[in-house]
């Protein structure tokens, strides 16, 4: 096979490569999880004992938890099992192992499971039919409530020339990893040891240890190739079962999730609700509110993440003087709200550039140059007091509009053309550790974290030690080392793998540099190269054999070492401006700026995006090819987020559509050409100016085909997905969609 | 019956049925009995493609077949890929378009496009052959690099 | 253990045997396979006892004079891959094009899908358009039903525990004929409505027919009716578009509103007569 683009080419296209699915050891029984037959209640009984009666089969459920990890306390939030509450349908509440999968599914269906099922919550709109008011915030079913304001906006609306108020639904979707969760534990003596397909193995550790109790010094944690992760693996999720099942076995168990189980019990963004009140004054926005009712499903109290989190994607990457916002994190009997390739952002670009665009055509303006007037800056000041780094937006907004304004010179009946914005914070807040290690043929960086597909890894990694050092990618290669071993770091999500951990692994190179200048004489600045078949360093006027530095101990046991650390900074915000609850804080701005072109069926809703352009805020491209994959991939899935992706529950909590039959993502024949232009020279916090590139890309999808379908249609449509039913019947309704917005002037 | 004990073929190597149990589907039989874990257990249900393995030359979903079902049959998994002609074409032209992310639909893919390429006469148009992949999910790449991949291949087997 | 034992008899006979020696609800039978072992994995169903037909001598189709018979264990593939099929049925051929991908087609059967008797079955209308006959065969012979009335309810046929369905027959070849669908993706998706139309140059009139609602495909003939001759104008195709939308087998369930399905099935029933009438097309 020819030389590969990715190192884990030639691998992956025969099928090598091992993914938690494909783990096997030998004498490995088979686990199976026992899920709750209702979305709540009280249990009255789970009787293991005709499960117990089959032949070698270990059942386990919460009474047995305690004496299995030797009297150890786990975290009262969460316990493996349920003793009294049922939350969500399909929740976990017993585990069998046995020597084959068919014999365990035999153990789990003689689970005999009572329940007094009690009346489920599962629509955010049945439990709040009017907007909640302050007294919601002391309500059970209320996990977190944010507010944040500037200045008077009361005064502000009230004083507008223009008010647009409108209220926007977005729906459930899940990640759609093709692998589903899967893992292999073992417990030997008192050692804990799991190897799954995760984005986080130190993560897994740290989730496994507050979960039963144990000390995170007895845990291994190796990670596995990992089948796609998209958030879905950023936590644990499968592991404390698959340990609690192996200690009981006294064997290895391999625990796997059906695809449909990865349905019901994924950990995904669920619905939310958006209302949204803009003034403007002169042309100018004076005052916003927005408020957010977000399911966040079973999440505890305290551990809601998304709301404050999601809230401030609402307001847009926009100058706002007078601002409101309000989030109130609504429980319902569903799993947690989890991680997702930019939770919640997608859906709030939608809203927000939808809103935008209704508030420009309220005051007679064209959207898009009405969103560029009150674009964020370098040097801008967000909402709630950042400043804005180096930020490409305005750039990328420029490249789409004439990428727009040609296509709009050459349309067919029947088409249109929007622009959607979206920006994200690379998240380089979180820390990381790498190592290297340099003889005279290769260097090696050696790390804690698996590749998950995007490249951020193997080729992100690589391409930082060859930048700073200088060595030809081929000359590099990238060691993943399990907990035991590896040095920390914290996942790879956010889009930080290559801002934090590659500034690990360039701090590493500088160290390693430096040491060899100084074994060459401090001559100036060193840098690595391929002379032969062999490494040299070079220092200004001097080459010297690599071999010639190391000396006979590092020779003998693999080579010079260096070691790195990046622990970024973590953003502030300004807290006079916070009344209540936990905001995120941004740190590396980046932005997005994407065009489709749509063909609209006016009679049957259906849309075809014909083609898609997205200029993007990158700070400095590493690897062309990875990159520009990055975006292909994040705008494909951003498609199936704007048309296609719903998950649907009952109004008894539960997921009807748990396939792939019926949560539809995109598939081959579906998705337009992409053509992706990067946006350099504002440069991030990464190494050499790199900016995130994980989520980032999905973020303005919606919104961008949102306004391509306004501009073919006049339909402004204000709930996700874009589907062809909501726009047929938007259509039909002959309702002149532009001017329906409930705008007052006065 | 026929006389001979029934098998199938796999990757040009006769696997006898009688010790496999008649409910058992190609895909575990091949993962679980034979250990070719290179063809991935996606969907189960005939909607991911990632399960995908040639018969008698044509893409057929593993997860969809009972063994036995196949009696008399030739299976080629992705492990095999390489020593057709066409198979090793099409892997190269997905490594040169680094056509492919996380890797887990990669096989489903790769077995796919070779079934449609193989054959006498000309390669189908590219459009037809994007079509045929209508089956096969992909949720890393966005589908844009392996297009290119199914070109390259396509134009590789003209 | 194996949760059931998979038998393949050599014959019709065979097979038609174990059918009757089983105990009611204790045996499944398998054509392609593409539905049941769904069901089986999701243990919707627990046969103890799997028939596959695989042995059986049904794999295959053929024109007959005027009219084609397709066995009901052949793949869709291989109908498909008859060049004969898109001209003389294209109906048929639009169909079978939209029921999955290339590797399920290899393995799914048209007596599969009319087994399963599923309401968004893409076949099932464009078959009642084509007044196709189903030959079921048990123990004591052979029985001929007209589609219409072997279709029941949603998954329930006529068939009989014992009885297995041995060909599908259309009595004409339909070369005026088409079949369009909507569906939320339009790849590999669930129809949530298909129209089929058809030209009957023996009996001189329109065939229509409405999928994706259940519980049923059903034959829309007063929609027919409307279209009048085999050139239907603007006034008879407003007039059997409106027809059709109105029809009572529209319904709500999940994966499409009635009024959204009214609002398809003229527009399809409009674009899919118009296709029939495309220059290019053979002449009525």
């Amino acid at each position: 096979m020819s030389r590969a683009g990715r190192p884990d080419a030639e691998t992956k296209l025969r099928g090598a490569v091992e993914f938690g699915t494909d783990l096997a050891v030998p004498g490995m029984r088979w686990g199976v999880l026992v899920l709750a037959p209702a979305a709540h209640g009280r249990i009255r009984r789970v009787d293991l004992s005709a499960a117990r009666a089959l032949p070698s089969v270990v059942a386990i459920g919460a009474d047995d938890v305690g004496p299995l990890v030797g009297g150890a306390k786990g975290d009262p939030d969460r316990p493996p099992f349920p003793s009294r509450e049922i939350v969500y349908r399909s929740q976990p509440i017993a585990a069998v192992a046995a020597p084959s999968l068919a014999a365990a599914r035999e153990a789990a269906k003689a689970v005999r499971v009572e329940v007094d099922a009690e009346p489920a919550v599962a629509d955010l709109e049945r439990l709040f039919p009017e907007w909640p008011g302050p007294q919601a915030r002391a309500s059970p079913q209320v996990a977190a409530h944010v507010l944040a304001h500037r200045g008077n906006v009361d005064r502000a609306l009230a004083e507008a020339e223009t008010v647009v108020a409108e209220t926007y639904r977005t729906a459930g979707i899940h990640q759609v990893a093709l692998e589903p969760h899967a893992c292999v534990a073992e417990v030997t003596g008192d050692r804990w040891t799991v190897r799954t397909s995760t984005q986080s193995p130190f993560g897994v550790r740290e989730d496994v240890a507050s979960i039963l109790g144990i000390p995170e010094a007895s845990i291994d944690v190796e990670g596995t190739w990992v089948g796609g992760g998209f958030g879905g693996k950023g936590a644990s999720m499968l592991e404390p079962y698959a340990l609690l099942l192996a200690r009981a076995a006294g064997a290895p168990v391999r625990l796997a999730l059906t695809y449909r189980e990865e349905f019901l019990l994924g950990r995904s963004t669920l619905p939310a609700v958006v209302r949204l009140e803009t003034g403007v004054r002169s042309g100018r926005i004076v005052a916003r509110r927005v408020r957010l009712l977000l399911d966040v499903g079973t999440s505890l109290p305290g551990r809601d993440f998304a709301t404050g989190y999601a809230i401030g994607f609402l307001l847009g990457p926009y100058r706002t003087d007078a601002f409101e916002v309000e989030g109130f994190a609504v429980r319902t009997n569903k799993p947690p709200f989890g991680p997702h390739r930019a939770p919640l952002a997608p859906q709030a670009a939608f809203v927000a550039e939808s809103h935008l665009a209704a508030v420009a055509r309220a005051v007679g303006q064209d959207p898009e140059a009405f969103r560029a007037d009150h674009l964020w800056a370098d040097g801008s000041t967000t909402p709630l007091g950042q400043r804005v780094g180096p930020f490409g937006l305005a750039a990328a907004l420029a490249g789409a509009r004439a990428r727009a304004a040609a296509w709009r010179a050459e349309l067919p009946a029947g088409h249109g053309v929007g622009i959607g914005l979206g920006f994200w914070s690379t998240g380089t807040g979180a820390g990381g550790e790498a190592r290297l290690r340099l003889d005279d043929r290769e260097l090696v960086v050696e790390q804690g974290e698996r590749e998950i597909g995007s490249g951020s890894v193997l080729i992100g990694l690589a391409e930082v030690a060859a930048r700073r050092t200088g060595l030809p990618r081929e000359r590099i290669r990238v060691n993943y080392l399990g907990t035991a071993t590896a040095p920390f770091d914290a996942g790879v999500f956010g889009s930080r793998t290559v801002g934090a951990l590659g500034r690990a692994v360039d701090d590493a190179a500088g160290s390693l540099l430096a040491d060899l200048g100084r074994r060459m004489g401090e001559v100036g600045p060193v840098t690595l190269a391929l002379e032969g078949d062999g490494l040299v360093a070079r220092g200004p006027g001097v080459t010297r054999p690599l071999a010639e530095l190391l000396t006979p101990h590092e020779r003998a046991t693999g080579g010079l070492r260096a070691a790195g650390r990046h622990y970024g900074v973590a953003g502030e915000i300004d807290a006079s401006r916070v009344v209540e609850g936990g905001f995120y804080a941004y740190h590396d701005f980046t932005g997005a700026a994407h065009v489709a072109e749509v063909d609209v069926d006016p009679s049957t809703g259906g849309v075809q995006v014909v083609r898609y352009a997205a200029f993007q805020d990158v700070g400095a491209v590493l690897d062309r090819p990875a990159a520009q994959a990055q975006v292909e991939g994040g705008v494909v899935m951003g498609l199936g987020t704007a048309l296609t992706e719903e998950a649907v529950w009952s109004d008894d909590g539960r997921l009807t559509n748990p396939g792939l039959l019926d949560y539809r993502i995109p598939r081959m024949p579906d998705v337009p050409p992409i053509e992706v232009v990067f946006v350099e020279g504002y440069p991030g916090a990464g190494p050499f100016g790199a900016k995130g590139l994980g989520e980032p890309p999905i973020i303005p999808v919606p919104a961008t085909v949102a306004a391509a379908i306004e501009d073919a249609t006049g339909a402004h449509l204000t709930e996700l997905p874009l589907s062809p039913e909501r726009l047929a019947r938007a259509l039909k309704a002959g309702r002149p969609s532009r001017s329906a917005d409930a705008a007052r002037r006065r | 019956m026929s006389a001979a004990p029934p098998s199938i073929g796999v990757n040009g190597r006769p696997v006898a049925l009688e010790e496999v149990p008649g409910d058992e589907r190609l895909l575990d039989t091949l993962r679980w009995r034979l250990g070719l874990r290179g063809t991935k257990e996606g969907c189960r249900t005939g909607e991911c493609g990632a399960c995908t393995v040639l018969v008698n030359g044509e893409g057929r979903l593993s997860c969809l077949a009972l063994a036995h079902e196949l009696e008399g049959t030739e299976v080629t998994t992705v492990e095999a890929l390489h020593q057709d002609p066409v198979g090793r074409a099409v892997q190269e032209a997905f490594a040169e378009e680094a056509a492919l992310q996380c890797g887990y639909c990669t096989p489903g893919f790769v077995v796919a496009l070779t079934g449609l390429l193989r054959g006498d006469g000309p390669p189908r148009p590219t459009p037809e052959l994007l079509a045929a992949l209508g089956g096969n999910l992909c949720r890393c790449t966005g589908y844009a690099s392996i297009a290119r991949a199914v070109e390259r291949a396509r134009t590789r087997l003209r | 253990m194996a949760a059931y034992v998979l038998v393949a008899p050599a014959s019709e006979s065979e097979a038609l045997a174990e059918l009757a020696a089983a105990p009611e609800g204790t045996i499944a039978v398998l054509a392609g396979g593409s539905d049941l072992l769904l069901d089986l994995e999701e243990g919707l169903r627990a046969p103890r006892r799997v028939v596959s037909l695989r042995r059986l001598p049904w794999r295959r189709h053929r024109w007959l004079s005027g009219g084609l018979e397709i066995g009901s264990t052949e793949p869709l593939a291989d109908l498909e891959a008859d060049p004969e099929l898109a001209a003389r049925c294209p109906a048929l051929a639009q169909a079978i094009a939209a029921v999955g991908s290339p590797a399920l087609r290899r393995q799914a059967t048209v007596g599969g899908n009319l087994g399963r008797a599923a309401p968004a079955s893409d076949l099932i209308p464009v078959l009642l358009a084509l007044d196709a006959e189903v030959e079921l065969v048990s123990g004591s012979g052979t029985r001929s039903l007209g589609l219409d009335r072997f279709l029941r309810a949603s998954r329930v046929t006529a068939l009989a525990p014992t009885e297995l369905i041995r060909s599908v027959r259309c009595p004409e070849v339909r070369t005026r004929s088409a079949y369009l669908w909507q569906r939320v993706r339009p790849s590999n998706d669930i129809s949530q409505i298909g129209v089929a139309v058809a030209w009957s140059p023996g009996e001189r009139r329109w065939r229509v027919s409405l999928g994706g609602s259940p519980p049923r495909p059903v034959l829309a003939e007063d929609a027919a009716a409307e279209l009048a001759g085999p050139n239907p104008g603007e006034t008879e195709l407003a007039r059997a578009s409106e027809r059709l939308a109105a029809h009572p087998a529209l319904v709500t369930d999940r994966r499409a509103s009635d009024e959204h399905r009214r609002r398809l099935a003229g527009t399809l029933l409009d674009r899919a007569v118009r296709a029939t009438m495309a220059p290019g097309r053979p002449a009525p």
